[in-house]
C-alpha cells in the first residue's frame, strides 16, 4: 500500500465503528471503571495472568521494560509540593482501551491487528510480524511484546507450572505484540451459546477476569448497545458517548459535575474504557 | 475406602458416647447432635474415588467447576475452581459466601501456583549429613513411632500457623494421645494485641465490623484493604461504604506512620509520629469534647498544642476530624498493627477503642460476633509471643521431639532469638512441609504436604462476615506427586499409632471427614436428607452455614489502667524507626515462591522482585541519598542492605522495609531476592501481652556508595501524570453523585 494509496483513501483504510452502513449490532465490549471504587489491589492484574497465560518475566526482564502484564496498575500522587499525599494515592488500572478508531491498527503493515464486528481491537498472533509499529502508535502503552520465546528457551512454565495454562487461549511465541482482548475467548464462548439459543449474551452472562476478581466490583463491562446492561447505563447517566471526542457536558461553563471521562480522549482514538473519577472528602 | 460394616460396628462399641463425639470434632457442642452416630450408610462397601476420575460429565473442553476453601491466609474466603480435564487452571470466589461474595485477592488467585509449584517437596526426606535421602511413608511414620517411644509428653512440642476445623481436632487429639500440652500456635503477622484489647474492652477478641455502616472510619493503622483480618471481605464492605449510606459517601480518614494500601486509599492520610497512635486518639477525644467523667479526667491534658506537638498532626485536622466525627454518626474506629507494635501497643490500642465508646458506636457499627457452636473446631489463633516461648523452651533444651506443620520461625523469627540454634538442641525435628523452605532444612524428617487443592479438609474462619460458616476444602484434582499426602492424612496415622482402637474405623482422613460431618448432620442443616444427598450438597456448597447465636457486646469502660508513655526522644545512635511492612501480596513470605505475587508490583511503590527500604524524600535529602542507592540499615541486632526508594508516604523518622523476601532456600522464584527485617529485629516486647513490639526497632542509615536501578513498574515520570487527565480526582463539593448508575 503506498503512501499516496493511503492518504486518497483514508476514510476507507482507518477503521472506525461504528459507521452509518456497519453499526455495532448486536454488540459493542465496553467497559466502565470507578476509580473511586478501585483500591489499588492488584487482583484484577494477576487474575489476568491466570486468565491469558501470561508469561513471568523475571527481574532482570522487567528492568528493561519487558513485563507483559496486560493489565496495570498505575500509581499518582500530587505533585503540589506538600510534604505527604494526604489525600492519599491514585491508582489507575490501565489496559487495552480497545478503541474505535485504534492508533495501532492503522500502522499495522500486515493488518494483524484490526476491529471487530463486536467493538474490540483485536490482534492476530499468526498474522503478526513483530514490527511493534503498533505499540510505539499507542497512546496507552499497552501492547506488549513478545521480546524472547517464553514457553520454550525461557522456559517460564517449568514442569507442572504449564498445567494451569489456560487452554481456551494461545500461548505465545516469540515475535509477536500481544495486549489485552477483554477475555476474547469468554465473549465467544457466551456469544455462541447465545447464537445457538437464538438470542443474544444477557447482562451479567459474561465477565472478563479483571472484573470477576476485583474485590471492590470497580469494573462493569457489558454489551454498550444493550439498554439494559449496566455499562450502557453508566455510559448514559455519566453523559459520555461513544463516538464524541469532546463530550458535550465539558464544555459547558464551570465544567461538569459527572465523574465519567476517558483517558486522552482528545486524541480521537474513541476508547471503550469510561473511567469514573475517584472522589475525595472536601470536608477533611 | 471405607468399609461401611465398620462404620456400622462403631454405634455398638463399647466406647463412651463422650469419648466419640470427641474423636469427631463435635466434643462440648452447643448445637445439637442427631440422635446416634453413624446409621444410614448402605450396606456393602462404598468406594470413595476422586471426583476429578473421569465421569459422566466430563466433557474434554467443557470446565467443570467445584467449591473449595482458600487456604493462602486465614480469611476463609470460598473459592470455585475452573477444571478442565482433570487439571485446575483458575480459582474464582465463590459467589456463595458472605466472606468473599465471589471476589478473590491476588493472592488467592497465585493459589494454583503453589499447588503446581516446581519446588514443592514431594517424597518423604530424611536427614542424611546435608542431604535428604528420599524414604517411603512407612519408614517415615515408623521413625516417628520410634522417635517418640520413652519419650515423656512434656518432652514433645508442637509448632502451627493458625488451625481451624477437623485438623485442629485431629491435631489436638494427637497431641492429647502423647501427653503432650505444647502446641504452640504461631503467626509472624496476627492481631494478637489488638485482640487482646478488644476482649479487654468489648468481651470479645474480633468483634464483627460494619464497615459499610460507618459513615466515617477513622483507622489506626488498620490495613483492612490489604492485609487485616479478612481483606476481601472488607474490601466489598468499603464499597458499599463509599456508596455511602443515605447517599453520603463514606469519608475515610488514616492515621499511621507509614501508608498502606488503606491509607492510600484515605481522604484524609495523618502522617503520625512511631508510637504515637493512642495520644492522637486521646488527642480526638478530648477535641470532641463529650466525654464525661472517668475519660474526661483522662483526656483533660490532651489538648491540641500538646498532641500535635507529640504526634506530628496539625491542630487543625484534629478539629476537622473531631468535627466531621462528631457531624456524622455512626462512625468506626479500628486500630490495627501499626499501633499494636509497640511496647505500650496494648495501651495504644486500649486509647483508641475508647474512642468508639465515646463516639457512642459500639453496637451500631461494632457487633457482636456469632458464636461457633463447635469449640473443638474453632480456630486457634497464632501469636508471636508462642514463639518466644517455645525458643525459650528450645535453648533450655526441653524438648526431645518436634513437629512443625508449615510454618517457617527460622524465617520469621528476630535473629536475636537464634531460633535455628535452639532448634537443632531438639532431638528429633519433623516438618509438615510444602518446600524446603529454612525450617524444613532445619529438620530431620520432612513429611511433604498435598497442596489446597489435593486436600480434604475443614476449615472456620476466625472472622465471620454473618452466620457460622465451616467451609469445605476439597481436592480438585488429583494429587499431581504420588507420595505427598494430606495433613489430616498424616495426623490420621500418627494418631492411630497411639489410639488404634478409636481411629480404626476410618481408613483415610475422607472417611474420617466423611463420618464427621454426616454424625452431626442435623446440626449442619441436613435432618431429613440422606447422607449421601447431604453429604453430595455439602461438598457442591462447599459452605455448611449454621445460624450461630450472636449476643450482645459487654462493654466495659476502665480507663484506669491506661496509661500512655511520652514519646521517646530520638536516639543518637539509632535514629530511625524501623517499620517491618506487612504488605497485600507479601504477608509473612510464605507465598513468596509463587511467581505471579514476586511480579505483582507492590501497590505503592511498584517494586518487583526485590526488597526496598521506604524514605521520605526530605529525609533522604537531608543524608544525601537518591533512589537506588544501596544503604545499610543497622540496628543493636545486625543490618541489612537494600536500595532506596523516595516515598512520600511516610513519617521523615521512619524507613520501612516489607516482610516476606529475604530467603535463602524455599526455591526458585524465592531464593535471593531481597532481604529480611526480621534480621535486624530487636527483641522488644508489648509488656501487658508478650507479644513481638514488631515497630519498636530503631535503626540507622549509612550510605555504601553502591547504586542500583530500581525494577519498577512505575514510569520514568513517577507518581507525576504531567498535567495530563489520566487518574483524575473530585472533591465532594463538586460532584453529584446521587444521578449515578
Amino acid at each position: 500500500m503506498s503512501v499516496t494509496n493511503l492518504l486518497d483513501n483514508w476514510a476507507a483504510v482507518r477503521h472506525f465503528h461504528p459507521i452509518d452502513d456497519k453499526p455495532h449490532d448486536p454488540y459493542k465490549w465496553a467497559m466502565a471503571i470507578d476509580l473511586d471504587a478501585c483500591i489499588g489491589c492488584n487482583a484484577c492484574a494477576v487474575a489476568c495472568y491466570a486468565e491469558n497465560n501470561l508469561p513471568v518475566v523475571g527481574r532482570e526482564k522487567f528492568k528493561h521494560g519487558q513485563v507483559m502484564h496486560w493489565m496495570r496498575i498505575e500509581r499518582y500522587w500530587d505533585e503540589d509540593g506538600r510534604d505527604y499525599p494526604d489525600q492519599g494515592f491514585q491508582f489507575l488500572p490501565m489496559m487495552c482501551q480497545q478503541c474505535e478508531a485504534a492508533p495501532c491498527e492503522t500502522v499495522c503493515p500486515v493488518g494483524a491487528t484490526n476491529h471487530t464486528q463486536d467493538g474490540l481491537n483485536s490482534q492476530i498472533y499468526n498474522r503478526c510480524i513483530g514490527s511493534r509499529y503498533c505499540s510505539a502508535n499507542c497512546p496507552f502503552k499497552v501492547r506488549y511484546f513478545n521480546w524472547y520465546d517464553y514457553p520454550t528457551t525461557e522456559n517460564v512454565w517449568p514442569a507442572e507450572m504449564n498445567y494451569q495454562l489456560n487452554p481456551d487461549v494461545t500461548v505465545r511465541g516469540k515475535g509477536v505484540m500481544e495486549k489485552c482482548t477483554f477475555c476474547v475467548q469468554r465473549l465467544r464462548a457466551a456469544e455462541v451459546t447465545a447464537k445457538g439459543e437464538g438470542r443474544i449474551v444477557r447482562e451479567g452472562e459474561v465477565q472478563t477476569a479483571c472484573q470477576q476478581s476485583c474485590p471492590t466490583g470497580a469494573i462493569s463491562f457489558g454489551n454498550l448497545v444493550d439498554p439494559e446492561s449496566r455499562v450502557h447505563k453508566q455510559w448514559q447517566a455519566q453523559q459520555v458517548d461513544l463516538d464524541k471526542d469532546m463530550q458535550e457536558k465539558n464544555q459547558k461553563e464551570g465544567g461538569s459535575d459527572l465523574r465519567g471521562y476517558r483517558i486522552l480522549e482528545e486524541l480521537r482514538s474513541y476508547p471503550s474504557v469510561m473511567y469514573l473519577e475517584r472522589v475525595r472528602e472536601s470536608a477533611v | 475406602m471405607i468399609d461401611s460394616d465398620s462404620v456400622k460396628n462403631l454405634a455398638g462399641h463399647p466406647f463412651d458416647r463422650r469419648d466419640f463425639l470427641k474423636v469427631l470434632g463435635w466434643g462440648g457442642a452447643a448445637a445439637a447432635l442427631s440422635g446416634c452416630g453413624n446409621t444410614s450408610i448402605e450396606d456393602g462397601k462404598e468406594t470413595v474415588v476422586s471426583y476429578v476420575e473421569a465421569k459422566d460429565y466430563v466433557i474434554p473442553g467443557v470446565a467443570v467447576y467445584f467449591n473449595s476453601t482458600c487456604a493462602q491466609c486465614d480469611a476463609g474466603c470460598s473459592i470455585t475452581g475452573k477444571i478442565r480435564e482433570g487439571r485446575v487452571l483458575k480459582l474464582e470466589g465463590n459467589p456463595e459466601s458472605p466472606i468473599n461474595k465471589g471476589r478473590l485477592c491476588g493472592l488467592g488467585q497465585a493459589a494454583v501456583q503453589h499447588h503446581y509449584n516446581p519446588d514443592r517437596v514431594r517424597e518423604p526426606l530424611l536427614r542424611n549429613g546435608d542431604k535428604g535421602e528420599a524414604i517411603s511413608w512407612e519408614k517415615a511414620y515408623a521413625l516417628i513411632n520410634e522417635k517418640l517411644a520413652g519419650v515423656k509428653g512434656e518432652e514433645i512440642a508442637l509448632v502451627s500457623g493458625d488451625v481451624s476445623g477437623h485438623q485442629k481436632v485431629l491435631l489436638g487429639n494427637y497431641m492429647d494421645s502423647l501427653g503432650s500440652k505444647n502446641h504452640f500456635v504461631y503467626e509472624a503477622v496476627s492481631p494478637a494485641v489488638v485482640r487482646a484489647a478488644n476482649l479487654k474492652f468489648y468481651g470479645v477478641e474480633m468483634p464483627r465490623y460494619r464497615i459499610d455502616k460507618a459513615k466515617v472510619v477513622l483507622s489506626f493503622g488498620a490495613d483492612f484493604l490489604g492485609t487485616w483480618v479478612s481483606p476481601v471481605h472488607f474490601a466489598q464492605q468499603y464499597a458499599a461504604f463509599r456508596k455511602g449510606v443515605d447517599g453520603q459517601r463514606g469519608v475515610l480518614i488514616q492515621a499511621e506512620s507509614k501508608m498502606t494500601l488503606t491509607g492510600a486509599n484515605a481522604d484524609r492520610w495523618l502522617a503520625v509520629r512511631p508510637g504515637t497512635e493512642g495520644i492522637l486518639a486521646l488527642g480526638i477525644i478530648n477535641a470532641l469534647g463529650v466525654a464525661t467523667g472517668d475519660v474526661a479526667e483522662l483526656v483533660k491534658d490532651y489538648d491540641k498544642v500538646r498532641v500535635s506537638r507529640e504526634t506530628g498532626v496539625e491542630p487543625s485536622n484534629i478539629d476537622k476530624i473531631a468535627a466531621i466525627l462528631k457531624l456524622r454518626s455512626p462512625s468506626l474506629v479500628l486500630v490495627g498493627s501499626a499501633a499494636e507494635g509497640y511496647q505500650h501497643g496494648l495501651q495504644n490500642a486500649a486509647a483508641i477503642n475508647l474512642l468508639n465508646q465515646v463516639l457512642g458506636n459500639v453496637g451500631k457499627t461494632i457487633e457482636a460476633p456469632v458464636s461457633v457452636p463447635f469449640p473443638q473446631m474453632a480456630p486457634a489463633k497464632g501469636k508471636t509471643a508462642a514463639l518466644k516461648d517455645l525458643n525459650d523452651d528450645l535453648a533450655a533444651g526441653k524438648y526431645k521431639v518436634l513437629f512443625n506443620v508449615a510454618t517457617n520461625p527460622v524465617f520469621t523469627a528476630p535473629a536475636s532469638y537464634k531460633f535455628r540454634d535452639n532448634m537443632a538442641k531438639a532431638g528429633f525435628k519433623v516438618a509438615f512441609a510444602h518446600y524446603l523452605d529454612e525450617t524444613a532444612l532445619q529438620a530431620d524428617l520432612v513429611l511433604p504436604l498435598d497442596s489446597e487443592m489435593e486436600d480434604w479438609g475443614t476449615h472456620v474462619p476466625e472472622y465471620l462476615a454473618d452466620t457460622v460458616q465451616i467451609n469445605i476444602q476439597q481436592p480438585l484434582m488429583e494429587r499431581l506427586h504420588a507420595n505427598t499426602r494430606g495433613f489430616g492424612d498424616i495426623l490420621l496415622a500418627l494418631v492411630k499409632q497411639r489410639r488404634a482402637e478409636e481411629y480404626k474405623a476410618f481408613d483415610d482422613y475422607y472417611g474420617y471427614l466423611r463420618s464427621a460431618v454426616l454424625q452431626n448432620k442435623a446440626a449442619l442443616g441436613g435432618a431429613g436428607s440422606d447422607d449421601d444427598t447431604f453429604w453430595n450438597d455439602t461438598l457442591s456448597n462447599g459452605i455448611v452455614k449454621l445460624s450461630g447465636a450472636s449476643g450482645a457486646l459487654s462493654l466495659k469502660v476502665d480507663v484506669s489502667g491506661l496509661k500512655l508513655p511520652t514519646p521517646k526522644e530520638i536516639d543518637e545512635q539509632y535514629p530511625m524507626n524501623l517499620i517491618p511492612a506487612v504488605t497485600s501480596n507479601l504477608r509473612d513470605g510464605r507465598h513468596t515462591n509463587q511467581p505471579w505475587i514476586q511480579e505483582s508490583p507492590d501497590p505503592l511503590t511498584t517494586i518487583v522482585w526485590d526488597s526496598w527500604v521506604e524514605m521520605h524524600p526530605k529525609m533522604a535529602l537531608q543524608l544525601g541519598i537518591v533512589e537506588g542507592d544501596i544503604v545499610k540499615v543497622t540496628s543493636k541486632t545486625g543490618s541489612v542492605s537494600a536500595q532506596v526508594y523516595l516515598f512520600p508516604g511516610i513519617h521523615p523518622d521512619a524507613v520501612s522495609i516489607p516482610i516476606g523476601r529475604g530467603h535463602d532456600a524455599m526455591g526458585r522464584y524465592a531464593k535471593g531476592y531481597g532481604v529480611n527485617p526480621f534480621e535486624i529485629m530487636d527483641a522488644v516486647f508489648e509488656s501487658a501481652t508478650g507479644e513481638l513490639a514488631m515497630h519498636e526497632t530503631r535503626v540507622n542509615i549509612t550510605k555504601t556508595g553502591q547504586r542500583v536501578i530500581v525494577v519498577k513498574d512505575e514510569g520514568p515520570a513517577g507518581g507525576r501524570q504531567m498535567g495530563r487527565k489520566i487518574a483524575a480526582r473530585m472533591s465532594t463539593d463538586q460532584v453529584d453523585l446521587s444521578k449515578e448508575v
